[in-house]
């Protein structure tokens, strides 16, 4: 049952991802310009665009260059950047490894921290402490990242120098140099990500605390605690799970302001790099490892949110 | 009392940064009675005080250079499209990639003179049909292979064949072909005379680069490339082996920061050791930081109104005078460009083209009345103008356009367009559009790509035979007076006749930590036109 759910769900997930791919070559095909275009700019001359695209081989249909991306795709050759000629892979390899480093940090301290806050404010709601953290993420989730991302760097690398500006790594640092580089990016995304994961695990708590089953360990005498802790959060954690897989995805997809703000070499700047040259190869190579994050992501949000339901395990 | 004591002590370490270039410039022209009396005036310092001033400053300019350490700079624009042939640079990061690596056989000097770089020396013949060049013996590559005629000859005929896909093709046109004459010496064959070409040699894209080659970061410049990531770094050591003093840095990094307002911060925070291009809105900031200096250097990066002379409402040269006479002028320069910049006189030269700009035109004041009348005898009533910010200052000036226009009743309508795919969409092909242009380094090269009669960057369509004319006789003129006069008469042609609104021209602004000593101020490009790899120090 389960197996088959998560194949039938794999099967699902590639479908997606060649519409994805047809999608995003369209769109970027629509975008007025080609990549010749791009690269020539303001110097273009009819002639200059018609060698470089001969060079690039724009001159080929449409189609033809899809079937062909598509193929050498499916062979594990992502191809060469339009652009600049480097190879996809050499461009992705870096910066996946560090959207990945920098996602993974901002999972494991944001993910414990809202789960404990949101424990703790659904634990004792009505209470200060509750209309703090409440009171908090609900500004944090208002203000934008790039406002929380300034203001920081306002405060501790331009006031206080404490921490650098941007997030500037040679590659061969100690532990502590690497986390200093980070602090910055890592402070700003903590703040966004949380606020979001603790409302969300407050809420859900609270909502499961008013089913008839609390109600009754709560007649039966048994302490608030424990019933949240052994009663209410495994049932409530299958939204939990989904709200921290959603913010995992954008955390490898859509950090493209924090990245550009700390000058972070990510992937979310590279795509927006490639959509601003055309650079159809690499767009598509980045749109392909955002959708399959997403699908991979949610896949394992479901299998968790069943694994934790002993009603979904054991379907009768 | 210690008021009295510092102005008697007062050094050049201790002037603003405006005071400290007045210095620098007289110590430059090399100083006589009467500048040190303007200094006195202008700084109110007493005239010991201000010849001790010169003196000090005279010693700090020219303190030596110190040996060692590394810097990392950060311009303002990187991405996968950062290039490796410079055949096909377009960006500052490409340009100052370029100095690291590799060389030029000419190199502009701050006044834009050409000096010898990889050729010795350059001759033309009796009517600059021809021009010869002695290039350098004893240079290598920095594979260790030895630099010859052939490295030259290879790469500068790449720029001129037909299917060449170099981004200075059209620059390069004067040149027929390029031969080899001996091992260490060349030979530049002419289509038309070209007075000018040195010059030329020295732009950006015009590196040597090895025989057979497209670059691939092997040069004969101060620095190696150590590593190379496009979007993200690249990693320069001294050239240990290089044929001139050398760089006195031991290592550099040229990286970007795309965000103007990170990008300013990182040079105040001291995270990088220099930046190119600080937007206007932050100059007060910069100003007001510890430790970090904002350069100024007057060039001809215009800000520019193209009115398309070949449709409506360009075609009509009321309208094109309706639209001249509503820029306000000193006001664009004075709250747009934040007193950093030049009044334009609708034409592409600037005081920053030195003898070639012809200061005898008069300036084209800002004349509400005026414009009302000629817009009333063109018949319009209102235009609409495409507006991307293709230079920082552009949309100010355009709105403080349409609030003078509505001053005396024309509807200037502004749409508003995204700098993305700009060069292909909009520009050329909107009937009013806006415009910017690096600073070329000679007037006839500036003029010859924006106003040669049907040439491919003709923006606003004015097609004038005269100014053919004129553009190719005065690449043959070597007399001054007579040269000037050539110049005089081109710019006054453009200001009259083509659909060109140039309001102002604005500087250079750079933020450079205090610590960073002799970056040069060419004025073709950001950091000195990306000239400062060889040159640079910290002291």
């Amino acid at each position: 049952m389960m197996t088959q759910m998560v194949f039938q769900r794999i099967g699902i997930g590639f479908a997606t991802l060649m519409v994805v791919s047809i999608i995003v070559f369209l769109a970027t095909s629509i975008l007025p310009g080609d990549v010749a275009q791009i690269i020539l700019g303001q110097s273009a001359t009819p002639e200059s665009l018609a060698a470089l695209r001969t060079e690039l081989g724009l001159d080929q249909p449409g189609y033809v260059r899809y079937f062909n991306w598509l193929g050498n795709m499916m062979t594990g050759d992502l191809g060469i950047s339009k652009a600049g000629g480097a190879t996809i892979s050499s461009l992705i390899g870096g910066r996946l490894g560090n959207t990945m480093m920098m996602a993974g940090w901002v999972a494991v301290i944001s993910i414990p921290i809202s789960i404990a806050l949101g424990l703790w404010a659904a634990m004792h709601p009505g209470t200060w402490l509750d209309r703090i953290v409440t009171f908090g993420t609900l500004s944090l989730i208002s203000v934008p990242e790039f406002f929380i991302a300034t203001v920081a760097v306002l405060i501790l690398a331009v006031e206080l120098h404490w921490l650098p500006s941007t997030a500037y790594m040679t590659g061969n640092e100690t532990f502590v140099e690497l986390m200093k580089a980070l602090a910055m990016p890592l402070i700003t995304l903590v703040i966004v990500v949380s606020a979001q994961m603790i409302r969300m695990t407050r809420a859900g708590i609270l909502n499961v605390m008013s089913s008839p089953y609390i109600e009754m360990a709560i007649l039966k005498g048994v302490p608030r605690g424990r019933i949240i802790l052994r009663h209410a959060f495994f049932n409530a954690i299958g939204p939990i799970i989904n709200v921290i897989a959603l913010n995992l995805a954008y955390l490898v997809s859509g950090v493209v302001i924090v990245e550009t703000i700390f000058a972070y070499p990510g992937l979310a700047k590279l795509m927006i790099d490639g959509v601003q040259t055309r650079d159809l190869p690499l767009v598509q190579a980045c749109a392909m490892i955002f959708c399959a994050t997403y699908v991979v992501l949610i896949l394992i949000a479901d299998v968790g949110s069943i694994l934790s339901n002993p009603r979904l395990r054991n379907p009768k | 009392m210690k008021d009295d004591k510092s102005k008697s002590e007062l050094n050049y370490k201790d002037l603003t940064q405006s005071d400290k270039d007045l210095v620098a410039k007289l110590v430059r022209g090399g100083f006589s009675r009467r500048e040190v009396l303007k200094l006195s005036m202008v700084t109110g310092v007493s005239l010991v005080a201000a010849e001790h001033l010169l003196f000090d400053g005279k010693a700090a300019i020219a303190a030596t250079p110190k040996k060692g350490g590394s810097v990392r700079v950060a311009i303002d624009l990187h991405g996968p499209n950062d290039q490796t042939d410079p055949m096909q640079f377009t960006s500052g990061i490409d340009y100052a990639r370029g100095r690291a690596v590799y060389s030029s056989l000419i190199q502009h000097a701050n006044d834009l003179t050409p000096q010898p770089e990889l050729a010795e020396t350059f001759e033309p013949n009796s009517n600059a049909t021809e021009w010869t060049f002695k290039l350098r013996k004893g240079v290598e590559w920095h594979d260790g292979s030895k630099f010859t005629a052939d490295d030259v000859v290879y790469s500068m005929n790449r720029h001129l064949t037909e299917d060449s896909t170099s981004t200075i093709k059209s620059v390069m046109a004067s040149v027929k072909e390029w031969k080899k004459l001996g091992s260490h010496e060349v030979k530049a064959v002419m289509h038309s005379p070209n007075a000018d070409l040195p010059t030329l040699l020295g732009i950006f894209q015009n590196k040597i680069i090895k025989n057979g080659s497209k670059g691939d970061w092997i040069g004969t410049g101060p620095f190696t490339m150590e590593s190379f990531e496009p979007g993200v770094k690249s990693v320069h050591k001294r050239n240990e082996n290089y044929w001139r003093e050398g760089a006195h840095l031991d290592a550099c990094e040229i990286t970007a920061i795309t965000d103007p307002v990170a990008r300013v911060n990182a040079v105040i925070a001291g995270d990088v050791d220099m930046i190119a291009r600080v937007d206007p809105k932050a100059y007060r900031q910069v100003d007001s930081a510890e430790g970090v200096t904002l350069t100024s250097i007057p060039a001809a990066s215009q800000l520019g109104i193209c009115i398309l002379k070949n449709t409506k409402p360009g075609e009509n040269d009321d309208f094109v005078k309706g639209m001249q006479y509503i820029q306000d002028r000193e006001r664009i320069v004075k709250r747009v460009l934040k007193g950093r910049g030049t009044v334009g006189n609708d034409t592409p030269i600037s005081p920053a083209h030195g003898k070639d700009w012809c200061g005898e035109l008069p300036q084209r004041p800002y004349d509400p009345d005026k414009a009302k009348f000629h817009f009333k005898k063109s018949g319009y009533s209102s235009a609409e103008l495409h507006v991307a910010p293709v230079t920082s200052g552009i949309e100010d000036t355009c709105l403080l356009a349409q609030a003078n226009c509505a001053k005396i009743g024309f509807d200037l309508q502004l749409k508003k367009v995204p700098n993305d795919g700009y060069w292909g969409a909009v520009w050329m092909k909107e009937p009013m559009n806006v415009v910017t242009w690096n600073m070329r380094p000679t007037a006839n090269s500036q003029m010859a790509i924006q106003f040669g009669p049907g040439g491919n960057w003709n923006d606003t369509f004015w097609n004038n035979a005269r100014m053919g004319e004129l553009l190719s006789l005065s690449l043959a003129e070597t007399d001054p007076a007579k040269r000037h006069k050539l110049y005089c008469e081109m710019q006054t042609l453009i200001h009259e006749g083509s659909g060109m609104v140039i309001p102002a021209f604005s500087n250079i602004s750079d933020a450079i930590r205090d610590n960073v000593m002799g970056v040069p101020t060419v004025p073709l490009g950001s950091n000195g036109a990306a000239e400062w790899p060889e040159f640079i120090w910290l002291a």
